[in-house]
């Protein structure tokens, strides 16, 4: 396996993290513990993923002072760890990962992860605590680490190294904070309940503050998302401040060269083209743009319609197997389908759709969709109607039409992947009606939706053979004993004699005929007569 | 009479009436050991499929067939029924009973009891009003040629006969003129009756009860060497066979005497041509030469010409007409309009009569015209009606 290094950079932000705290999700006791949860299952389960390792996370929430509804939540993984060098900035400071060159991971290289410490430290003063073993290390670091907010700089309380006997690898982060389990409850079920649809490929064990009801989900496939690769940013999904971040770090003497080293699919050709038709001469060095020439550049490079559209490599679709067996082993439904469709794109950002649906078995009826929303693998459990995909789950799917008749136990999946999700507002939980997102969803529920149809048409089918079999069935006695009376002639039942057929024998002929009928009609069923208990009173 | 001979018609008929239903039945199972869906063919007994004979005069079942298969969901508890009813009759011609349509509607009445497919317990009669079970006898005695008197079936009868015509019944000998003031109950096994002399000219049915007996009272039957006979209402099986027989056998002529309706005319094409639900009888029930003694539309206002001129005076006055008529219901018009449709009612005279009903929208009763007096309707208006004045 590729040891692949993570570039970190600093950015002082801490304390601006700190103040926004609200839009992080950490705005009340009951969603900083949901949020926490959910940052350090991300986490987790990204560090596993980007290696092609088979997750096993186990996640613990403690009460640690009922007094003060401290909860001590802690997440392990089987990744790639962390090298020691790294742990007290990556858990210490503020980062922003290596920027600037794109691929869809869960999480911000860590920052959500980072809100919940900074949150855990302020409300509880406890520090984080983390356990790692490297890929390939021979020990396990141990790490407990303080923030310094004003300087953003990590205050490490505590730190221990151990060798291992075995190698092994992975993350364990715990942090106290201060929570509202009762609240927080029932969002934290169901986010591990929709986490464990989206990865089957992982091996999840919850323990509660209870501590009786342990939750499992276990692995039920053994193939994972392909992870996605890193690309350079397409030239149309680009902005102000990433433009000025990439001239300042991307070493070029000319503007076309920055062109080819900064962007996907521009080659020397095309930047010149572009270049010479925006205006700009291709010679001059990109450090020497003003202000007002980067934004001119940013504004002729999102317009401009030769580029190549952007590449999907960086984007990872868990794939119809993946979904279909996600579905099936949470929700255990008798029908299940997924559809992964085609890249698409929508203002320079690739993004893919993909929809699952699964129907009936232990799913409940419902009187309406039970819409499971993902956005790169996360669960969004918020603001559902706000959501693009419940506008056409709701309403513009007519799912009559689909033989769906509500109340029905049908449940839709909805994942949508890009490099940069459109989300509605600050709080991330919905995504906005983007018209290219929009029209991909309806044509993925469509495509699922007529598999449905095909399911349900057949089943329909096989229930009015197997009510029309019951019909028969269930006059076959009476039948039978008719003809076996009627079928011996007059003069032999006065006597007594003569060997005739009895009510069992023709039974038996009755029987195979209608099995003989369902053949014909190309149904099967397994059944006895005494499967059916007929009784004639 | 030993019991051995008082059972002995009888034992013929239930041995024939048992061998065609075995013959009939036993075919089912030819077509299950062949591996084919158990059908039972007959002619459908449907108002459509009721056809008029117009040269027989009668009202027959037509060439239109139906199929019940076992194997068929609308089908099968019909099946079901029509077997177990089979049975049921079958049953009962071995064992030397006599049951009635009740009796069969109980005996087969069952409840089965079964497991739908969700494993729920549920349950389904066989049948569960007597209509149910009355249809599929009906249905057995099309598909087997059978009628229900065949098969020892008794049914409420109400048929009386007096006049002068010995019988033999169950092996008693019967003298239907010594019946003092009550009368002869006609069985509901008709074909079994031994018709021993008959010293009469013709037979007159009456459709009301009350007058049978004030005409019996009058000993009309003595005095006009008749066979008086009344239905008591609408005509039984056995009454409309029994006058059949007389008439076939004997070469009797047949007058029937209703009230002035279309109910009362109903009942007349009943007895002449059959009924439209039994229509697979008429072949044996039905008395095609029966005629319409009355009473009749012109009996109240008299019978004129085309061209409006008086040939028969009315036998009611304008008085008396105005005492005895009763204003015609909506049901009236509404089944005079019915038989208005019928082909066998499409007659110049019969079309005469049910427009002037259709007209004046009155009716009147026999019973009127007994009590102006029984000799008038005795001597006077029954015996002129015989001489001339019924309608065919």
């Amino acid at each position: 396996m590729p040891r692949r290094k993570e570039v970190f950079r600093s950015l002082s932000a801490a304390e601006f993290f700190y103040r926004n705290r609200e839009i992080a999700g950490f705005s009340n006791p009951s969603r900083a513990l949901y949020q926490t949860v959910r940052e350090l299952v991300e986490n987790a389960l990204d560090a596993c993923d980007s290696h092609e390792i088979l997750p096993s996370i186990y996640i613990r929430i403690k009460e640690e002072d009922p007094e003060k509804s401290h909860y001590r939540v802690t997440v392990s993984d089987n990744g790639i760890g962390i090298p020691p060098q790294y742990v007290p900035y990556a858990f210490g400071r503020v980062l922003f990962g290596s920027k600037y060159r794109l691929r869809q991971t869960r999480g911000m290289f860590g920052l959500g992860a980072k809100m919940a410490i900074l949150y855990g430290q302020l409300t509880t003063g406890k520090p984080v605590e983390i356990e790692t073993s490297p890929l390939g290390s021979r020990y396990k670091y141990y790490f407990k680490i303080l923030v310094d907010i004003k300087k953003n700089e990590p205050i490490i309380v505590d730190q221990r190294i151990r060798r291992l006997k075995r190698k092994s690898h992975g993350t364990t982060v715990s942090v106290v904070i201060e929570g509202d389990w009762a609240r927080a409850k029932n969002k934290v079920f169901e986010y591990i309940k929709r986490t464990a649809i989206a990865a089957p490929y992982a091996n999840i064990t919850f323990v509660p503050p209870e501590g009786d009801r342990v939750i499992t989900y276990t692995r039920t496939i053994t193939k994972m998302p392909i992870p996605p690769k890193e690309v350079k940013p397409h030239p149309h999904g680009v902005d102000m401040e990433m433009l000025k971040m990439l001239i300042a770090s991307i070493e070029a003497n000319t503007l076309k060269e920055f062109l080819v080293e900064a962007f996907q699919g521009v080659g020397e050709i095309s930047a010149e083209k572009f270049l010479r038709e925006a205006g700009f001469n291709p010679n001059m060095s990109p450090k020497l743009l003003t202000n007002e020439g980067i934004k001119t550049l940013m504004i002729k490079l999102k317009n401009y319609k030769g580029f190549k559209p952007p590449r999907a490599d960086a984007l990872s679709p868990l794939g119809e197997e993946i979904i279909e067996a996600g579905l099936r082993s949470v929700l255990e439904p008798e029908f299940v389908t997924a559809v992964t469709r085609k890249p698409s794109a929508y203002s320079g950002h690739p993004f893919i759709v993909e929809v699952g649906i699964a129907y009936g078995g232990k799913i409940k009826p419902k009187d309406e969709p039970q819409l499971y929303r993902f956005a790169n693998k996360i669960p969004l459990l918020y603001d559902e109607k706000a959501d693009v995909s419940w506008k056409i789950v709701s309403s513009e799917i007519d799912w009559k039409s689909y033989n769906v008749d509500f109340p029905a136990p049908l449940v839709v999946l909805v994942h949508i992947c890009s490099t940069k999700v459109p989300y509605k507002g600050v709080g991330k939980e919905s995504i906005a009606d983007v018209p290219e997102i929009e029209r991909e969803i309806k044509n993925a529920i469509r495509e699922a939706a007529r598999k449905l149809r095909l399911y349900l048409s057949r089943k329909k089918r096989e229930e009015e053979a197997k009510r029309k079999v019951l019909t028969f069935l269930k006059y076959i006695p009476e039948v039978a004993e008719s003809l076996a009376l009627l079928s011996k002639p007059p003069v032999s039942i006065a006597n007594g004699d003569g060997n005739y057929l009895s009510t069992d024998d023709i039974k038996k002929m009755l029987l195979n005929l209608v099995i003989a009928k369902l053949e014909r009609a190309d149904i099967k069923l397994d059944f006895n007569l005494e499967d059916f208990d007929i009784r004639i009173e | 009479m030993t019991e051995a001979q008082f059972y002995s018609v009888d034992y013929k008929q239930r041995l024939m009436a048992a061998e065609k239903i075995h013959e009939i039945f036993s075919k089912l199972i030819e077509q299950i050991k062949e591996g084919k869906n158990p059908t039972l063919v007959f002619p459908k007994r449907t108002l459509s499929n009721t056809i008029y004979d117009a040269k027989r005069k009668l009202l027959l079942l037509g060439s239109e067939l139906q199929r019940r298969r076992f194997l068929d969901v609308n089908e099968a508890k019909k099946f079901m029924q029509t077997l177990l009813m089979a049975k049921i009759i079958y049953e009962s011609l071995i064992n030397n009973e006599y049951p009635t349509i009740r009796d069969l509607y109980y005996r087969g009445k069952h409840s089965i009891i079964y497991r739908d497919l969700s494993g729920r317990r549920r349950e389904e009669n066989t049948w569960d009003e007597q209509k149910e079970s009355d249809a599929v006898i009906r249905d057995i005695e099309v598909l087997t040629g059978l009628l229900r008197e065949d098969m020892l079936i008794l049914s409420k009868e109400k048929g009386k006969l007096v006049g002068k015509i010995r019988l033999r019944s169950g092996g008693d000998i019967i003298d239907a003129s010594k019946m003092g003031h009550g009368a002869y109950a006609l069985e509901p096994t008709p074909d079994l009756i031994e018709i021993l002399d008959v010293d009469a000219d013709f037979v007159l049915v009456v459709e009301k009860d009350a007058v049978f007996q004030q005409l019996h009272r009058y000993r009309f039957w003595e005095k006009y060497r008749a066979l008086l006979i009344t239905s008591a209402g609408q005509p039984d099986r056995a009454t409309r066979r029994f006058v059949r027989r007389l008439n076939e056998e004997f070469r009797l002529p047949v007058y029937i005497l209703t009230d002035a309706d279309p109910y009362g005319w109903y009942i007349y094409s009943v007895f002449k041509i059959g009924s439209i639900t039994l229509s697979y009888e008429s072949e044996k029930l039905a008395t095609p030469k029966a005629r319409f003694l009355g009473v009749s539309m012109s009996d109240i206002f008299g019978e004129y010409d085309d061209s409006g001129k008086l040939v028969r005076p009315p036998y009611l006055g304008v008085k008396e007409r105005k005492n005895y008529i009763i204003k015609a219901t909506p049901q009236d018009i509404k089944r005079a309009k019915e038989l208005l449709n019928y082909k066998w009612f499409q007659t110049k005279k019969w079309k005469k009569e049910i427009l002037t009903f259709l007209h004046k929208k009155v009716k009147l009763e026999i019973e009127a015209l007994a009590s102006k007096s029984i000799r008038f309707l005795a001597d006077k208006y029954i015996v002129e009606k015989i001489q001339s004045g019924w309608i065919d």
